[in-house]
């Protein structure tokens, strides 16, 4: 070691030396420096409106999602430096005792720990990738962990809801020459900054900044100020690199996959993958289904640049009831109506195979509420995702369509024609591939894991589905939603439904589902007793 | 201003809490019990704004004069807040007579079908519309 000690120390004063002896020298140097800088600069990826594109998958590499402060490797987290100018959170004395205590009892406190929703910045640091997606109005940030996503509204007015507080907040950017500014206001106190224990309050006031470095890195910046938690502002600084291995984010559903491991949420052998074929089935007529002709679209509906109907916005479904049934059925106990919303076949009954049907009158029992994955607050799958009451967000960045749901979950519907997944990589909200016919967007669907309801009643889908959507504009604020699914395990033939999408002047809340879930635990119950009677009646 | 309970919110939006209000993430048949009605008058001692939906709780005075604290799910709070209601504006203290439906379970948990203030007012009271955000 000491000779390069010796060595480098040696190197340095040649430098200096040099720069005593040569200014000239340095002059130059430096100015070439800048240059190389400038021509950065230039050849960043830019959007069409001239602004830095950031749109592509990325992921921190600093170690700050476990402790954003300087730590030794513990044995639920590696090492790593400060992301934290001046090294050291500066803490108000009473919050530096609480945050020991969170740090000691992190296994269990740690919001993470139960999937909740991460919060900016933590969200930013994950080891999970995320997707940017970017237009001229806004800029979408979609993770793979937990299918969380944050919609930043850019230079508009203060938010809508200002004052509601959520988990990731409200998030307003502007652009600052080459560099986008996002201030996130009203978070609640439930998130914490890191794995160890790092908090704030419902006080904290976050400004981040994203600057291209170069086509693959972003320096990234949260000035967060908490007079509640904290002595004066701060500045933490990731460096998040372009992930140019991958091609899409995929699922990582947290609570899921928790709840499957624990058997809280129990595997479907006739509906998840790799379900097979049932031998009793009778054979799937796939030329069954009708040729539904497309709506027409009249030629004042709003359109992008390249002529494309403009079908981006805050959407809610005209659904009818469809999250209480896809067949018109009266109001029934304490389930909504709903007013059937397959039009194919005409007589408005899914064609069930018969264990199907079965299955689907048996999920209507009280004991069975519990399977129905929403209710843990997992994903509606497609095309539950499209009419479960809540509304949705629709962007087009270049190259794709980003399905933003209030119920915290995306879909990403790729336009550039790119092939399917391997047949074992299955999703809950599938893979989804677009096209403009005309006027219509048709978006094809597949790679499902098949754990999804079509609704509350149990309306019955397996791995199997393959499902075509259209999105069809009728009016400048209207979208005609047709959705066929063909499931030869559930299925005898191919069936559609349809319904209304509304686009209003709103924007996206937050439903924070897990974290203020109430009724599993009763449901659970009512699944525990029935069962507790069934074992009661085989021993008796 | 304080908006708690004000006349302009209570009178000016229609909205009902309905039975099974048809907002859900889960089955309300399944969770709770048409067959279990239950008509309670007490004191708010909470409103917790959540998502699918918000919980109102209601401390109840039972025959032999102990408090029971009943929870009462109501919609979500996305879909008050789309209304106009914020967090805040049903106060701790408020009286309501409620109409629900007990969990099936038997816990003093229920549906709130109908709340009624003590000037004769409803609660959230309209019509529902057949899917609302949440």
């Amino acid at each position: 070691m000491l000779p390069c000690y010796v060595s480098a120390n040696a190197f340095h004063w040649i430098l200096l030396m040099t720069e005593h002896m040569f200014p000239r020298i340095l002059v130059a140097a430096t100015a070439s420096y800048l240059l190389v800088g400038v021509a950065a600069a230039q050849t960043l990826p830019r959007a069409q409106d001239g602004r830095p594109n950031l749109q592509g998958i990325w992921m921190a590499v600093d170690r700050a999602a476990y402790d954003l402060e300087d730590h030794p490797a513990r044995h639920d987290m590696p090492a790593g430096r400060s992301v934290v100018d001046d090294v050291a959170i500066p803490y108000q004395p009473w919050a530096a005792e609480q945050r020991q205590t969170n740090f000691e009892n992190r296994a269990t406190a740690d919001p993470l720990a139960s999937c909740f929703l991460p919060g900016v910045p933590r969200v930013m640091a994950l080891e999970y990738p995320f997707h940017i997606f970017q237009t001229d109005e806004h800029v979408a940030i979609t993770f793979e962990w937990q299918q969380v996503h944050r919609l930043v509204y850019i230079d508009t007015e203060p938010p809508r809801y200002a004052g509601v507080e959520s988990w990731m907040g409200n998030s307003r950017g502007h652009w600052e020459d080459d560099v986008l500014v996002v201030t996130v206001t009203d978070q609640n106190d439930r998130t914490w900054l890191d794995a160890a224990g790092n908090f704030h309050s419902n006080a904290i006031h976050v400004v981040e900044r994203y600057s291209l470095r170069d086509a693959d890195t972003i320096d990234y910046e949260a000035t967060i100020d908490d007079p509640q938690v904290f002595t004066r502002p701060w500045t933490l600084r990731l460096t998040l690199k372009r992930q140019t291995h991958l091609d899409r984010i995929l699922e990582y559903q947290c609570q899921a996959e928790k709840e499957e491991a624990n058997g809280d949420f129990e595997r479907d052998e006739r509906t998840w993958y790799p379900a097979p074929i049932p031998p009793e089935n009778a054979p799937f007529n796939a030329d069954a289904g009708a040729q539904l002709p497309l709506p027409a679209t009249p030629s004042d509906v709003p359109r992008l640049a390249d002529g494309s109907p403009d079908i981006s916005g805050y959407f809610m479904a005209d659904a009818g009831g469809a999250n209480y049934g896809l067949e018109a059925r009266e109001s029934d106990n304490l389930t909504p109506p709903s007013r059937g919303q397959v039009v194919d076949p005409v007589d408005g009954a899914l064609p069930y195979q018969a264990w199907a049907r079965a299955e689907r009158i048996d999920r209507e029992l009280p004991h069975r509420g519990y399977d129905d994955p929403t209710a843990h607050c997992f994903l509606a799958g497609v095309p539950r995702s499209t009419y479960v009451p809540a509304p949705f967000y629709v962007l087009q960045p270049e190259g794709y369509i980003v399905l933003l749901h209030e119920r915290m979950s995306w879909r990403h519907i790729f336009m550039d024609g790119r092939d399917s997944l391997p047949d074992q990589i299955r999703l809950w909200q599938g893979h989804s591939v677009g096209r403009w016919d005309g006027d219509t967007l048709v978006v094809e669907s597949r790679n499902f894991n098949g754990k999804a309801w079509l609704n509350e009643v149990g309306d019955v889908v397996t791995h199997a589905q393959t499902v075509v959507e259209t999105f069809t504009p009728i009016a400048p604020n209207q979208v005609i939603y047709r959705a066929t699914v063909s499931d030869p395990i559930a299925y005898t033939r191919p069936w559609t439904i349809e319904m209304p999408l509304d686009r209003s002047d709103d924007e996206l809340l937050e439903v924070a589902c897990l974290e203020d879930n109430g009724d599993l635990q009763h449901l659970k119950d009512v699944r525990d007793e029935y069962r507790a009677g069934q074992n009661q009646g085989d021993r008796s | 201003m304080t908006r708690t309970l004000s006349a302009q919110i209570f009178m000016s939006l229609g909205l009902t809490l309905g039975a099974g209000s048809g907002l859900a993430h889960h089955s309300f048949s399944a969770e709770f019990d048409i067959n279990s009605p239950v008509r309670l008058e007490g004191r708010v001692s909470e409103m917790r704004w959540a998502n699918p939906h918000a919980w109102i709780y209601l401390d109840v005075e039972d025959e032999a004069g102990n408090v029971v604290n009943w929870a009462l799910e109501t919609r979500s709070a996305n879909g008050l807040i789309r209304r106009g209601f914020r967090p805040g504006d049903l106060a701790a203290g408020t009286v309501l007579i409620v109409e629900a439906y007990q969990a099936r379970n038997g816990t003093s948990t229920a549906s709130l079908a109908k709340a009624i203030l003590a000037d004769g007012r409803t609660l959230f009271e309209g019509s529902p519309e057949p899917d609302e955000s949440q």
